[in-house]
């Protein structure tokens, strides 16, 4: 290795300075295990677990729980956040010990033509991505009977606002405060009474599943990965720990948050299900649904109140993780270009990371407002190709993190390494088994 | 405890340099980096990685065959 010395401090080393000169403090004064000093460190991970909740998700979830009721989605959507745990783990690792965002290391490690290939997959993704949240904020205000317009438009006007803020902590915690929304599902779930022997049950056997395997249960599934495990969210973490500053003394609690994330994402992903449940249990056909439709069909059987915070959560998961998956689009851009990368940076130092964010936003925010697009086929599919995306992504994450050279003693061991090439082959394999229903749709016709 | 509040501009970058070193690891601070170079690529990675991109090509043209598809029967 080869060190470039230089006497520049930038801004964005004095606002990481204040964050961490706050953890050492707490460090000092709590120990090892304060809640002051778990309070400081978490947010990468519980951001990008309730980020990956977004609109998209959100309605796979509804779709999921309307079409297939309490049964085999309940410890599928469990185990997907397991395994989206196991590939997150791994991106705090890598930022801690390397200090370096997802791009960056790519791009470093792997040459120009691997980063920019990378970085090409990760914008196209995250834009059609983001036209989805829009979607989501659009049809979540408008069930409140706010025009669309309006709704587009007030929605990216907060993205860019918390983004500008020009401080990560800033930027963290409000973004932290608008994601505790997505648990706003639970009490949509608990005006189902939903019936824990029920969940139990299903939980125990992966049962019932109606009508059994068919297109439509392999596209559930392929929706349901897609909503736990996707490209954005190994950038996104990885570049957030770097920007937080965490470093290997904080991996504890960097493993907490991610853990802490998934639990919450999973409980919200869940609810969601038991609240559509209902619409199963009616036999109401809810398959070409939007978000603000859901709220509306549950209100006759749970009342106006629950179809209200079933809409506000749909706005929130798209809120969020527009905030979320243009950060990530920010962080990689500013990363391979070799540019400013970071949330602390003002705006003369990071103009066109802010660039990318904002522009990125506003185009994805005016094509949902083109009339007649297939709104909810676009929310779904987005899941899908996220599906597909995922193996070579998460092949350069094992890759890395085996990297002895960078990570020490951090490499991943026996274990990590067994976990982590299962969730490659079940994604491998998801995506085989879809492209081959795609091709032959007979063979689920038997 | 040292904690500088000043605004982000040339002054307070000066005042507070030595604090900032002392907070940092050397490599977090977003000019001095450790510069890491190329991870030399065996065959059997880059037959891996080359074999991922292949299966991303398919992967986006079946999509786009489901796509295709879906509006089709839409419409």
């Amino acid at each position: 290795m080869e060190q470039v010395i230089s006497n520049d401090i930038t801004t964005e080393d004095i606002k990481r300075a204040r964050d961490r000169s706050n953890v050492r403090t707490a460090r000092t004064q709590g120990g090892g295990r304060s809640l002051n000093l778990l309070w400081l460190l978490i947010g990468p991970g519980i951001l990008v677990m309730l980020g990956e909740n977004d609109g998209p998700s959100m309605i796979s979830y509804a779709q999921t729980g309307a079409t297939y009721g309490v049964g085999f989605f309940i410890p599928f959507i469990l185990l997907t956040f397991a395994m989206a745990y196991v590939v997150q783990e791994m991106t705090v690792r890598l930022g801690a010990a390397t200090k370096r965002g997802h791009a960056e290391l790519i791009h470093e490690r792997f040459g120009r033509f691997w980063g920019f290939f990378s970085l090409a997959d990760l914008m196209f993704l995250n834009f059609l991505t983001l036209v989805t949240e829009f979607i989501a904020i659009r049809a979540g205000l408008g069930f409140f009977g706010v025009p669309p317009a309006v709704a587009v438009l007030g929605g990216f006007l907060a993205v860019a606002a918390v983004t500008l803020s020009q401080r990560y902590w800033t930027w963290e915690r409000i973004t932290l405060g608008f994601a505790t929304f997505n648990l706003i599902f639970v009490p949509v779930a608990l005006m189902t009474h939903p019936s824990a022997g029920q969940i139990a049950h299903s939980c125990l056997t992966w049962a019932p599943i109606p009508g059994g395997v068919n297109a439509t249960f392999l596209l559930l599934i392929m929706s349901n990965i897609g909503a736990t495990v996707t490209p954005w969210m190994l950038f996104f973490q990885q570049s957030a720990v770097v920007d937080k500053g965490l470093t290997s003394a904080d991996l504890k609690h960097g493993q907490v948050d991610t853990a802490a994330g998934a639990v919450l994402a999973a409980t919200a992903a869940i609810c969601t299900v038991l609240a559509t449940a209902t619409l199963y249990n009616h036999h109401v056909k809810a398959s070409s649904f939007q978000g603000a439709e859901f709220a509306q069909a549950l209100v006759p059987f749970l009342g106006t109140l629950a179809g209200k915070l079933f809409a506000v959560g749909i706005f929130e998961a798209g809120l969020v993780a527009a905030i979320t998956i243009s950060a990530s689009s920010a962080y990689a851009f500013g990363e391979v270009s070799g540019g400013a990368h970071s949330l602390n940076s003002n705006l003369r130092e990071g103009w066109p990371i802010y660039a990318v964010l904002t522009v990125a936003a506003g185009i994805a925010a005016a094509l949902v407002l083109i009339p007649h697009a297939p709104l909810v086929f676009i929310v779904l599919i987005v899941n899908v190709i996220a599906v597909l995306a995922m193996p070579p992504a998460i092949v350069f994450l094992i890759l890395l993190v085996n990297d002895r050279e960078v990570m020490g003693e951090h490499a991943s061991g026996r274990m990590s390494n067994f976990l982590g090439i299962t969730v490659t082959v079940i994604l491998v394999l998801a995506g085989l088994i879809y492209g081959v229903t795609t091709i032959f749709p007979q063979l689920l016709k038997v | 405890m040292k904690y500088n509040t000043s605004s982000s501009n040339d002054a307070a970058i000066n005042e507070s340099e030595e604090w900032v070193r002392e907070v940092l690891d050397p490599d977090q601070l977003s000019t001095a980096k450790l510069h890491i170079g190329r991870l030399a690529l065996t065959g059997k990675t880059m037959l891996l990685l080359w074999g991922l991109r292949v299966y991303v090509a398919l992967m986006v043209v079946m999509s786009g065959i489901q796509i295709w598809n879906a509006l089709h029967a839409g419409a």
